[in-house]
């Protein structure tokens, strides 16, 4: 549980400390939401809750390639997989529900006429879903560049598609968008059950994903043989 | 230089060439005695402080380095390839408690490539591994994490053993003062020269206290007193009982090692080094 | 007289003449080499005599001691054994036995 709580820390001390990087990416849910402030609510809320899903997934990427060399070094040391990776996503989850926090407040303040129970579900979604896809797309490429232009497609892909049709609930974010929908548009529960259930399934999957990809590379390799010192 | 810094000298040529602590000591407090009450220039009087150790050492010899302990790092025909290419082909050392292997060549022989699977970090075609105990490795570089400070890399590494934060920092800062490095500045790794950085690289390795330790030219952005304490260091955790093995294109160290695995092509054999000082065989 | 010479003279016969020089008595490094050269042996540096006082001790022919002097530092005496005595009678006899025609020959070549 110590190697948990401390893997996770020094993943939050790591990510605070980049301050130029957080800044960019908290301006972006920012200016998504401030761009369509004029047309529909709506529209301003979902890109307000994709940019946060943005901005968590990129942070989640970084932090993943940043540890790719130290964590065989780690492994070696006495962690087993499973505290790495899961301790990264508790540091993640952490820096994510924090940097909601405003961003949760900010239609508030702008008094929108929302659920705002449901915007809380739909940060919740977006940033549970993001750590873990950031950390999937950080372990699978080998560098940041790549990483952050396929999160960038991913995410327009996500603005674009439409919500309804067959393949969008192929997309990671969107329960988040369907939760949404019910905050803002004041539809059914169905909405909200549906969105909530496609959130913990994705979530769940990309963290066994990003679980699979760790252990494999910080697995015990078969020529290595282990004795206890006599 | 001084008669202070001559003996100063003498007592680390003395300790270098492994004379036993008691009659190096003798010989320093002789020396010093003899400076006091004839005078002179100590380099006339005595001569260098490298030669007049190696005069010592003709006359009484070097303490029986510990016997050299239980098997504790195995590699058996180890084989890599690279595509076509055959990296590696049938390295085997063998490394017990309490001695220093060196892994020479030339560039691009596969001394890195044998480390990483000796670390278990990297699958070999063929060949076996066996360690026991517990392992520590140094890469050549980027084992660091660029944003944390160096006491949180130690927090980091203690816990991975169950070490509570104080301790854990304590011993972090405690190992790089044998590399004659303060650590407890608050500076981001990333901040940190390339000396300075290599320098916790290679603290957060020992500071598992492992069994079996692996280094891979750790030594890199060193000045030559830290490379000095470097190679102190490594004598230290010898005659603690780790096993050592250190990758290096740097020979004029080994004198100061057990065992040679060069793994320059067409002549890969484990051999005893020839010169080895002090009966540590 | 060639310094280099008489070094290579020395190393040969210092370890017997430091024996010779205990056999009178304890001693200590500094006084073995003030001895030597008041006695025209010449200056023996400390780089020479120690080491040849350290083998001594190694092999047994002397003991050693830290001790306090009457006035002054403490200092590393050393005194011979009984190892050392018959090491003197042995090795003195056959330096004498070398040096004895190697004097007659070198006389008749010099007086010549």
């Amino acid at each position: 549980m110590n190697r948990l709580v401390v893997v996770a820390e020094m993943t939050m001390r790591e990510l605070l400390r980049r301050r130029g990087v957080l800044l960019l990416l908290l301006l972006m849910p920012l200016t998504f939401y401030l761009i369509r402030r004029d047309a529909y609510l709506g529209q301003s809320v979902r890109s307000l809750l994709l940019g946060v899903g943005w901005a968590v997934s990129t942070a989640a990427l970084f932090a993943t390639t940043a540890a790719r060399e130290v964590e065989p070094r780690l492994r070696l040391a006495g962690y087993r997989p499973h505290h790495l990776y899961l301790g990264r996503v508790l540091g993640l989850w952490t820096v994510g529900l924090v940097i909601s926090v405003p961003f949760f407040l900010l239609p508030m303040i702008d008094g929108a006429d929302l659920r705002y129970g449901g915007l809380a579900a739909a940060l919740l979604c977006s940033v549970a879903v993001a750590a873990p896809f950031g950390m999937l797309i950080g372990a699978l490429l080998p560098r940041e560049m790549e990483g952050t232009l396929l999160l960038l497609t991913v995410v327009t892909v996500q603005m674009l598609i439409d919500p309804a049709g067959s393949g969008a609930k192929l997309t990671p974010f969107w329960s988040t968008r369907e939760i949404a929908t019910w905050a803002v548009d004041h539809t059914d529960q169905g909405y909200l059950s549906r969105g909530v259930l496609h959130g913990l399934a994705v979530t769940a999957l990309l963290v066994v994903g990003v679980a699979a990809v760790v252990s494999v590379r910080l697995r015990r390799r078969r020529h290595l043989r282990h004795l206890p010192v006599g | 230089m001084n008669a202070d810094d001559w003996l100063r000298a003498l007592t680390t040529e003395l300790h270098q060439r492994r004379v036993a602590a008691d009659a190096a000591r003798h010989v320093v407090a002789e020396a010093a005695t003899h400076l006091r009450e004839g005078g002179g220039d100590p380099w006339v009087v005595f001569g260098p402080p490298q030669q007049y150790a190696v005069a010592v050492v003709e006359s009484i010899g070097t303490a029986p380095g510990p016997r050299p302990g239980p098997v504790r790092l195995h590699a058996a025909g180890i084989t890599k390839r690279y595509g076509r290419q055959t990296v590696l082909n049938d390295a085997t050392l063998t490394v017990r408690a309490g001695q220093i292997a060196a892994v020479i060549g030339a560039n691009g022989c596969g001394k890195s490539t044998f480390l990483r699977i000796c670390a278990g970090l990297m699958s070999p075609d063929a060949g076996e591994v066996t360690v026991s105990g517990r392992l520590g490795y140094c890469p050549q570089s980027g084992g660091t994490a660029d944003f944390l400070l160096a006491d949180e890399h130690f927090v980091l590494v203690g816990a991975a053993q169950g070490v509570a934060r104080g301790p854990a920092r304590r011993a972090g800062r405690a190992a790089a003062r044998q590399l004659g490095w303060e650590a407890g500045g608050d500076v981001q790794a990333r901040h940190l020269s390339g000396g300075t950085r290599q320098k916790l690289n290679l603290t957060m390795s020992t500071l598992s206290t492992p069994d079996v330790l692996l280094l891979d030219e750790p030594y890199q952005g060193f000045d030559q007193g830290t490379y000095v304490n470097f190679w102190d260091q490594l004598s230290r955790l010898r005659d603690t009982g780790a096993a050592i093995v250190v990758v290096t294109h740097l020979l004029n160290h080994l004198d100061r090692v057990d065992i040679v695995l060069d793994l320059t092509p067409a002549q890969v054999s484990g051999r005893q080094a020839p010169s080895v000082q002090g009966g540590h065989r | 007289m060639d310094s280099d010479r008489r070094g290579q003279w020395l190393r040969g016969v210092l370890d017997i003449c430091v024996l010779a020089l205990l056999s009178e008595g304890e001693s200590y490094g500094y006084q073995l080499a003030q001895a030597l050269d008041a006695a025209g042996v010449g200056p023996i540096q400390g780089g020479t005599l120690y080491p040849v006082l350290l083998r001594l001790q190694k092999t047994g022919l002397v003991t050693a001691q830290w001790r306090e002097g009457s006035a002054g530092p403490a200092r590393k005496y050393y005194r011979l054994t009984d190892d050392g005595y018959a090491a003197l009678r042995a090795g003195g006899s056959s330096w004498l036995t070398f040096v004895r025609p190697v004097n007659d020959i070198v006389t008749k070549g010099v007086t010549r």
